[in-house]
């Protein structure tokens, strides 16, 4: 695997941690009772931690290299939204219901701990950086535990089989998603003649269109019609 | 009451007024979501302040986007089409992504509050700053506005007269492309920090830089004024930002500068490279000065006013607010706290309020804490999280402030968390990190452990009006921009607050002058008689993450940073 395509792992990644710390932060602060709250401010603590860790992993990967590889490279928060790690809609805890956010922490975090275990492997054995994410796999471990306990706690008459299921439900969604991201980016290809060509019609029209018509100079802004979106 | 919006450009907001003309609420879209510089739809703003004030949709005379939708969509475009084949990608992407531009927001209003989006209306961008920038203002007649920003819906600077507030004459305008504040971003981004998010960071690097070097000099030919024609003439050969999704800027620029600065790679005093970065950081910031001083200049030609109104993304260039000012025939300048994009909606939604049918319309000046909350309204569901990784020490205000004024005179960095939020964004003492602005070691914590700051980067003091005095070159013209931080000032020669970590390399410091009865001014008070006049005050956050909104968010501040103490509504409480 090439550096840039390291670098790009550890870029999403810092994403994905981030937009978890603050999914568990808006559990906690959305959640009625306060041992949950408890339970998800310390989960969004070590999340915070983790995309930490991985910052400073990008930035010591990264400050040798080509200055016009790595400009894409930089964390801008905004890009959680337009990359889709907080949804558009809000937050899961926002949209889903308690348990089914119970059983996504569970079966993720147990996901995370494989794709971190990947990471490390690529990252190379007997390094600093590959004790720190040996540390956030204990973490993430440890997160699934405390998920799975509460789980069966709340939940008793579901059985480890269907805790099995919601895993299995997950995992197939992930890969979905990867699928359909990968789809994307191959339709997109397929479709940029089309678009293309739309875009050419739409700069024809563009060019007659005089917006000047428009300008304000020795306007009173406040008597310009409210309802115009022009 | 009227609802004003501002969202999918900048950092959505969205502001409460209600039929006399009062600001009763207003949210950063960004404080609720925790995502620094969330420019989605403000809907976790508008569920807040319909919850707070219990409204329906009968009692809501109108929603107010604060600019023209397709105006903003469309003149970008246009201008791309100058540039085909080579814009294509950009031009895709925009009409692609239309849906989640300002066009939508009929849309989305319509999917979170069914039914108001038939009382939306809207207004021009600039028009809407000009509105903010009134609301601040004491005098409301006989004004000149200027607006400078990246783009509005159809220029990216105007001139305004305000001959009062229905009526509000433009009389010059600067098209896009051809805009400082988007020159200012391309200049951050060629410096390595984030665009819409590191321009404060590269007025920060100027003040180390040299005017005189070749590099700052480079800069002029970039952009300058023409006087013959006043209007602003970018060359554009150096720049992208108008014809590609990804470049701000070209080759030819590197060309011009030298390698543009790796965003990972350290920037401290005495590194190879900072002197080079410093120095073009310098030209951006005095061919700013330069451009924003011919604009005003022309500004007083047309409107023969002397009082003048400052807003735009550009108006938050502190550094530029002290050099205006000392222009001879500037009277006053008022800036708005919130002059970016943000603090639009407030102006939107005095523009709905000023087109009603209501009698006798008066606009009152608004809160420097306009953001209601209380700590009171989350003590029960912190409870666990409290007692078992906090505690309480004292839950009696006075008690509190005299408890953090003794940990301020030992070197402890505080944070506070009390009552309402600011409008942003700057922390003006409600959402802040407290340290004694005078003790090296305390600023450096808060600089560089707490806040991971790096080191070219000044804490702005906070101190009370004659104290200010005493220590630094205040100018008349500005006085309103030191409540709220807008301005630098110089260090009075041979003062000993040259010497203080809250002075900057060049002598100025972004001061706070403290409003009577807020939390700092109790602070101060107290202060002052055990020796410490002046406290180092910043935002409590942490590195890229928003200004904390709640207890919650401070709590985790006090967690994964080192910082002891959070003053509250709660009292003090200390990390276990």
């Amino acid at each position: 695997m090439s550096a840039s395509e390291i670098l790009e792992i550890l870029h999403e990644t810092i994403y994905a941690e981030h937009g978890s710390a603050l999914e568990m932060l808006a559990a906690c602060k959305q959640t009625k009772s306060t041992s949950l709250a408890y339970g998800y401010f310390e989960h969004a603590k070590d999340e915070y931690n983790h995309t930490k860790t991985f910052k400073e992993i990008l930035s010591n990967k990264s400050y040798n290299c080509y200055v016009d590889i790595v400009r894409k490279f930089r964390i801008t928060p905004i890009g959680l939204i337009t990359k889709g790690y907080v949804s558009r809609k809000g937050y899961l805890i926002e949209t889903m219901n308690l348990k089914d956010f119970i059983a996504y922490v569970y079966t993720n975090e147990l996901l995370a701990e494989t794709s971190f275990a990947k990471i490390k492997k690529l990252l190379g054995p007997n390094n600093k950086d590959s004790n720190r994410i040996s540390n956030i796999m204990d973490d993430e471990l440890r997160h699934h535990g405390m998920a799975k306990e509460y789980f069966l706690k709340y939940y008793p008459e579901l059985q480890p089989w269907q805790l099995l299921y919601y895993k299995t439900k997950e995992t197939i969604k992930n890969k979905t998603r990867k699928l359909y991201h990968k789809n994307i980016i191959f339709l997109e290809k397929i479709f940029f003649p089309l678009y293309s060509l739309l875009t050419l019609i739409s700069s024809r029209l563009l060019i007659i269109l005089n917006l000047t018509e428009y300008k304000r100079t020795d306007c009173n802004l406040m008597d310009i019609n409210a309802r115009s979106i022009l | 009451m009227f609802i004003g919006i501002s969202a999918y450009n900048h950092e959505s907001a969205i502001a409460l007024v209600d039929e006399s003309g009062t600001l009763i609420n207003y949210y950063r879209e960004e404080s609720l979501s925790r995502i620094k510089g969330d420019k989605s739809f403000p809907k976790r703003g508008l569920k807040r302040i319909i919850k707070l004030h219990e409204l329906e949709n009968d009692s809501i005379n109108s929603v107010i986007f604060y600019e023209r939708p397709l105006s903003s969509f469309l003149f970008p475009l246009k201008e791309a089409t100058k540039y085909l084949p080579e814009s294509m990608n950009l031009m895709v992407h925009q009409i692609r992504n239309f849906n989640k531009s300002s066009l939508s927001c009929y849309i989305d209003l319509a999917k979170y509050c069914p039914g108001l989006e038939k009382k939306l209306i809207y207004t021009d961008h600039h028009l809407s700053h000009t509105l903010t920038s009134i609301a601040y203002s004491n005098k409301q007649e006989n004004l000149c506005s200027i607006v400078v920003d990246g783009f509005g819906d159809r220029s990216t600077s105007s001139i305004s007269y305000v001959k009062d507030k229905y009526n509000i004459k433009e009389l010059w305008s600067s098209n896009y492309p051809a805009s400082l504040g988007l020159f200012y971003s391309t200049i951050t981004d060629f410096l390595g920090f984030s665009i819409n998010e590191g321009e404060y960071k590269v007025m920060g690097l100027s003040a180390f830089g040299k005017s005189e070097s070749k590099e700052a000099k480079l800069i002029t030919r970039l952009i300058r004024w023409d006087k013959c024609k006043n209007e602003i003439i970018m060359d554009l050969t150096y720049f992208s930002f108008h014809k590609s999704i990804t470049n701000s800027y070209n080759h030819k620029l590197k060309d011009l500068l030298g390698e543009p600065r790796n965003p990972f790679a350290k920037l401290q005093p005495g590194d190879k490279y900072f002197q080079r970065y410093a120095n073009i950081a310098r030209g951006a910031q005095d061919i700013t000065n330069e451009i924003l001083s011919e604009i005003f200049k022309f500004a007083y030609q047309i409107t023969k006013s002397n009082h003048f109104l400052f807003s735009g993304g550009v108006a938050l260039n502190s550094s530029s607010i002290e050099y205006l000012a000392n222009l001879e025939f500037v009277k006053s300048i008022i800036i708005p706290p919130s002059p970016g994009d943000s603090g639009a909606a407030i102006g939107a939604s005095y523009f709905g309020y000023l087109k009603s049918n209501l009698k006798n319309k008066s606009i009152d000046k608004p809160k420097l804490y306009p953001s209601e909350y209380s700590c009171i309204e989350q003590r029960d569901h912190i409870k666990k999280i409290l007692d078992t990784k906090f505690r309480v020490v004292t839950n009696k205000e006075d008690e509190s402030i005299d408890l953090a004024c003794k940990l301020i005179s030992q070197g402890e960095v505080i944070g506070v968390i009390i009552s309402n939020g600011e409008t942003g964004p700057r922390a003006l003492g409600n959402r802040s990190l407290i340290c004694n602005g005078s003790n090296k070691h305390s600023v450096n914590v808060l600089n560089t452990l707490i806040k991971s700051r790096s080191p070219f980067r000044p804490t702005a003091p906070a101190m009370r009006k004659h104290i200010a005095e005493k220590y630094f070159q205040l100018n008349p013209a500005i006085m309103d921009s030191y409540n709220s931080m807008n301005a630098t000032c110089r260090s009075k020669k041979d003062s000993i607050s040259i010497t203080y970590p809250i002075t900057h390399i060049d002598g100025t410091a972004r001061l706070q002058i403290v409003q009577d009865n807020t939390i700092l001014w109790n602070i101060l008070e107290r202060l002052e008689n055990m020796g410490i006049e002046i406290l180092a005050n910043s935002s409590l956050n942490i590195s890229g993450d928003p200004t904390c909104f709640d207890i919650i968010d401070g709590l985790m501040v006090c967690s994964i940073a080192p910082l002891n103490y959070l003053l509250t509504d709660l009292g003090m409480i200390k990390k276990r």
